[in-house]
């Protein structure tokens, strides 16, 4: 017995010896230690050579868990089968984290340069520091032979940087505003056109005790779609030019923006505690009849056409519309909070670049034709409505989508990380009425200022 | 005489009322999360906690069961905790003895350091320690975890060992000195022995952070074969929009394992040795 | 004796191993959080030397001072709800029927991970679903409060989760302690007497002062770093009314990307910390442990 202990103990100094060793600096000789781990995924296709195809293995890093995302992580391992049964000396490893966790560990292995070689990305400003690292190579070479065109105009490009395109779309979602049809009828309210009758939609469900919209503001981004929509309406660009810094966040259409908001939180147009809730508990309030209207990206339409555990007359009478326009206003009722959700990147230093690209764009491909009508996520890629067997509130907005005149990309996604802090705190605080719309728009403006 | 033997009996038998009143306060929490693994999302939320869901949702557990590989994971959580518990508390108590028990100049700026320890922020250290594990290839792979783990709860077991190896009276050592004992067998055969009690509360506390830690696992471990149980939660939290349901199943499935090994554990925590063997 | 006891080769073959385990992985990233703290990094491409830049920054920022008087109020509560979980100790090791099973069922909160946690209070501090807020509407309260929505409770509602969570670790600490003290000595008071708020007082506190005093420094240290359930319940909002130093910190790591600055707030973390520390240990100083005896 003593003899067993004094060998393991012996056994952990000399290892945590080989330890201390490694972590100062010197490379390990392979027989140390701490050196007889795997190697991990990429180290194995340096050894081949020759002319055969040399055995290949990817990282491919994403956030479509079985469990949340069973469509989409079905479609993903069909896709990677077919692949690997075309390019049988190419296998893909996944790597699967949900969305929070992603985005860390996405940040925590680029500061050490060893990224998967195949991830998932989002556009502008999220994608800017990886570009700068020059983390992520271009693909403008698979846009090439007219597959460029396959893509929805606009989706692309915001993923490009100084020209070049660092990561191809595969989402791509507008915001309309879902309304409870059983609700409007009850109380005689129309489908508004203009901001006047939306308010008086408001007045009329908050004076009868029903909240008129469902609102978890404590994630924040989802406070900033009510603030760009009024940006928008009220300003038409003003909110892009102030971002892209051709024009001043204090504009005073995006002040007055900013007032309308605080209106509707004076008029009681939230559900109750909205600061304090998350978008998952304010989409329930909506999907069980306790708030009228809830602004939201199209990545929830399958809630309301296809998903089974939502009960049938409940998703039937959930219809959507256009943000209403606003008298005076610049905006057009045909403009879009929205754009592409995540994209596929290719690391940079890859040691196999070109068959993740190859993959990259293989992907693309196939899950254009099965996203929509096997997981109901519409795809950057275009859509054949004609030939595709959906449900009408899914063609009407793939219709809407083909005739919107514009779509802004959702401001925290088009500022840098650190502005669209900034902006998400403020938005916070303009909901809970802690500030005034002026000295939202002034700290906005120093922020971005700031970042020149 | 007897009518404070009275008053007495009367405060003891008061005394239970609070003491039940937060016994079923404090079971309560098992009983939400049973009842909240069986509703869907939208029972979740909008129902009170205590209700019961209109239809029990035992497919929550089965889509568990059958979803990702929670076999593997359930293994890799059982055997990386056992290894770190046990090296944790093996190495806490060697050092602790040592500067509690042994006559040397620099030990309370080695308990300092150790101490150290206890205060930095954890998401501090990702970035450090996942370029350091990088540069010695142990990035996915259990060792990168098992040794993050007993690196960052050995400053805790430490300090809760301490407060322990203090009051042990030095009878004992001289005792064992005068009998002839080296230092070594006196530490594992006599002193060891005495702090049974503290050792497995710190084997408790121990297991339950390494059992749901999912910060470092995340990080570190890329590869389905090394992941814990934690990640069957990941497996149910969408980009926009999370099962609750299933999250439910998951921690109540998870949560039984350190449940019984808990029960198991805390019958250990008995009267310790120390009377009887100080008048040996 | 003493020169046993004093075995230069044993004592570095005890201490060693574990010295080394922190040597590597906690050293080691604590000395790089410095470094990165005199930089100016994000975390991609390179690093600049700015020197103190970003500490200067950190005096003058106002949201870290707010943030840091948050974890200091909650070390102060959580240093005074001790005195409770020890009088729960206290009851539980004493000799009344059934402390074995309640010793069990007290504890059974602790095992719960703080995912599940989290769940839990957030389901009682719902505004309209909440327990808090249907119990408040039941007995006739018609506008109760948003609890976790309102800047001026949130701070407190959180505090009272995290207060929950710990107090099995610290009932079971106490208890440990409590029942490794040798009943001989509670038998011989007894005999002496003594009634059992004496036998407390006298001979049981005196004996774990030792355990009383380590749980102050975890509970103060642990409070000051505090992250999960403030960070899960309320991200630190709303605009940190919630924000403690730990997500103030992570918050400048993984949302706004500023490496430099958060390992600038996390060593400042360290250095408070340290401070802290070493006060709790200069006013309880006391180089005569009690001994059984």
């Amino acid at each position: 017995m003593r003899k067993v202990i004094w060998f393991s103990l012996a056994m952990l100094l000399a290892f945590s010896l080989a330890l201390a060793g490694c972590g100062g600096g010197t490379e390990t000789g392979g027989d140390s230690g701490g050196g007889t781990a795997n190697g991990g995924s990429t180290d194995g296709e340096t050894a081949g050579g020759g002319s055969e195809p040399k055995e290949v293995t990817l990282q491919f890093m994403h956030l479509w868990p079985a469990g949340s995302a069973r469509q989409q992580n079905m479609i993903v391992n069909s896709i990677i089968e077919q692949f690997q049964n075309e390019y049988p000396h190419i296998t893909i490893e996944q790597d699967i984290l949900e969305n929070e966790q992603y985005k860390n560990k996405l940040k925590v292995v680029s500061t050490s340069n060893s990224l998967p070689d195949i991830g998932m990305t989002w556009a502008a400003g999220f994608l800017e520091p990886y570009v700068k690292g020059q983390l992520f190579a271009p693909l403008d070479d698979l846009l090439e032979d007219g597959f460029k065109d396959e893509f929805v105009v606009g989706t692309v490009e915001a993923y490009a940087i100084d020209g070049k395109t660092y990561a191809l779309p595969i989402e791509l979602n507008i915001v309309p505003v879902y309304y409870n049809k059983a609700l409007f009828e009850q109380f005689n309210l129309e489908v508004p056109e203009t901001y006047d009758e939306f308010r008086h939609i408001v007045d009329t469900l908050a004076a009868n005790g029903i909240a008129p919209i469902a609102l978890g503001n404590r994630d924040r981004w989802t406070g900033s779609l009510w603030f760009m929509y009024l940006a928008d309406r009220i300003g038409g660009d003003a909110l892009n030019r102030a971002i892209d810094r051709s024009g001043s966040f204090t504009d005073e259409s995006l002040v007055r923006a900013a007032a309308e908001v605080q209106e509707l939180v004076r008029a009681n147009a939230f559900n109750r505690g909205f600061n304090g809730l998350s978008n998952d508990e304010a989409k329930a309030e909506f999907l069980n009849g306790q708030a009228a209207m809830y602004l939201m990206g199209s990545w929830e339409h399958p809630n309301f056409t296809t998903n089974d555990e939502i009960p049938q007359e409940f998703r039937d009478s959930v219809g959507f519309f256009k943000f209403p326009i606003v008298e005076g206003g610049s905006g057009d009722i045909n403009s879009w909070v929205g754009g592409p959700g995540v994209g596929l990147f290719v690391a940079e230093n890859s040691p196999a670049k070109e068959e993740a690209k190859l993959f990259v764009r293989y992907f693309v491909e196939k899950w254009g034709e099965q996203a929509v009508t096997e997981a109901g996520v519409i795809p950057a890629t275009k859509v054949d409505t004609a030939n595709v067997d959906l449900p009408q509130k899914f063609i009407d907005l793939l219709n809407e989508l083909n005739s919107a005149s514009n779509i802004t990309l959702f401001a925290d996604v088009q500022m840098s990380p650190g502005v669209a802090e900034v902006h998400l705190n403020m938005i916070q605080s303009l909901f809970g009425l802690e500030i005034e719309p002026e000295e939202f728009a002034e700290v906005h403006e120093e922020a971005l200022a700031s970042e020149q | 005489m007897t009518a404070s033997i009275r008053w007495r009996k009367l405060f003891y038998s008061l005394i239970y009322i609070p003491l039940i009143a937060v016994a079923l306060l404090q079971i309560f929490p098992l009983v939400w999360l049973l009842i909240f693994s069986l509703k869907d999302n939208q029972e979740v939320f909008t129902t009170a906690p205590w209700a019961l869901p209109s239809t029990p949702r035992w497919e929550n557990y089965v889509k568990v069961w059958s979803e990702g590989n929670i076999n593997v994971n359930f293994i890799n959580s059982v055997w990386i905790t056992t290894v770190s518990v046990v090296l944790t508390v093996a190495l806490a108590s060697f050092v602790t003895f040592a500067i509690t028990r042994m006559q040397w100049r620099l030990k309370s700026l080695v308990l300092g350091m150790f101490m150290v320890g206890l205060m930095i922020p954890v998401h501090s250290t990702l970035i450090p320690l996942f370029s350091l594990f990088t540069k010695i290839h142990l990035i996915d792979h259990p060792l990168s975890i098992i040794l993050t783990y007993t690196a960052f709860n050995l400053p805790i077991t430490i300090m809760i060992l301490l407060g322990f190896y203090y009051t042990l009276p030095r009878e004992v050592e001289e005792a064992s000195i005068i009998d002839g004992c080296s230092v070594n067998r006196m530490f594992l055969q006599v002193i060891l022995p005495m702090t049974t009690p503290v050792m497995v509360t710190t084997a408790i506390i121990n297991m339950i952070y390494n059992w749901n830690e999912f910060v470092f696992v995340n990080t570190f471990i890329s590869s389905d074969k090394y992941k814990t149980l934690t990640v069957g939660i990941q497996n149910f939290v969408g980009q926009y929009s999370t099962d609750w349901g299933a999250i439910g199943a998951t921690l109540m499935i998870s949560i039984l394992p350190i449940l019984i090994a808990f029960f198991f554990l805390s019958n250990q925590i008995v009267e310790g040795i120390a009377a009887g063997s100080v008048k040996g | 004796m003493n020169k046993v006891m004093s075995n230069k080769w044993i004592i570095a073959l005890y201490v060693l191993p574990g010295f080394m385990f922190l040597a590597v992985l906690v050293y080691i990233p604590i000395v790089l959080t410095g470094y990165y703290g005199l930089m100016e990094w994000h975390g991609l491409g390179e690093m600049k030397f700015i020197g103190l830049g970003n500490y200067i920054k950190l005096i003058k920022d106002e949201m870290f001072w707010k943030s840091a008087y948050h974890s200091f109020l909650l070390a102060l509560f959580s240093a005074l709800s001790l005195i409770g979980y020890l009088l729960v100790a206290l009851i539980l090791a004493g000799r009344i029927k059934g402390a074995d099973l309640f010793r069990k069922i007290y504890l059974i909160p602790m095992l719960l991970s703080s995912v599940a946690i989290a769940q839990l209070w957030l389901k009682i501090y719902h505004p309209t679903n909440g327990v808090l807020n249907l119990l408040l509407v039941a007995i006739g309260v018609e506008q109760p409060p948003t609890w976790l929505a309102d800047p001026k409770i949130v701070l407190y509602a959180v505090f009272l989760a995290i207060l929950w969570q710990y107090a099995g670790f610290y009932i079971l600490i106490y208890y440990a302690a409590l029942k490794n003290v040798p009943s001989a000595l509670e038998e011989a008071a007894r005999i002496d007497g003594a009634g059992p708020w004496q036998v407390a007082w006298k001979i049981k506190l005196p004996l774990i002062s030792g355990v009383i005093k380590v749980t102050v420094v975890l509970a103060i240290v642990g409070s000051l770093k505090y992250f999960d359930l403030i960070y899960v319940m309320t991200g630190g909002g709303p605009n940190g009314a919630s924000e403690v130093m730990a997500s103030y910190m992570y918050r400048h790591a993984f949302k706004s990307f500023d490496f430099g600055y958060s390992s600038a707030i996390g060593f400042f973390l360290l250095l408070i910390c340290l401070v802290v520390t070493w006060l709790i240990r200069k006013l309880t100083a006391s180089d005569d442990h009690v001994q059984y005896s």
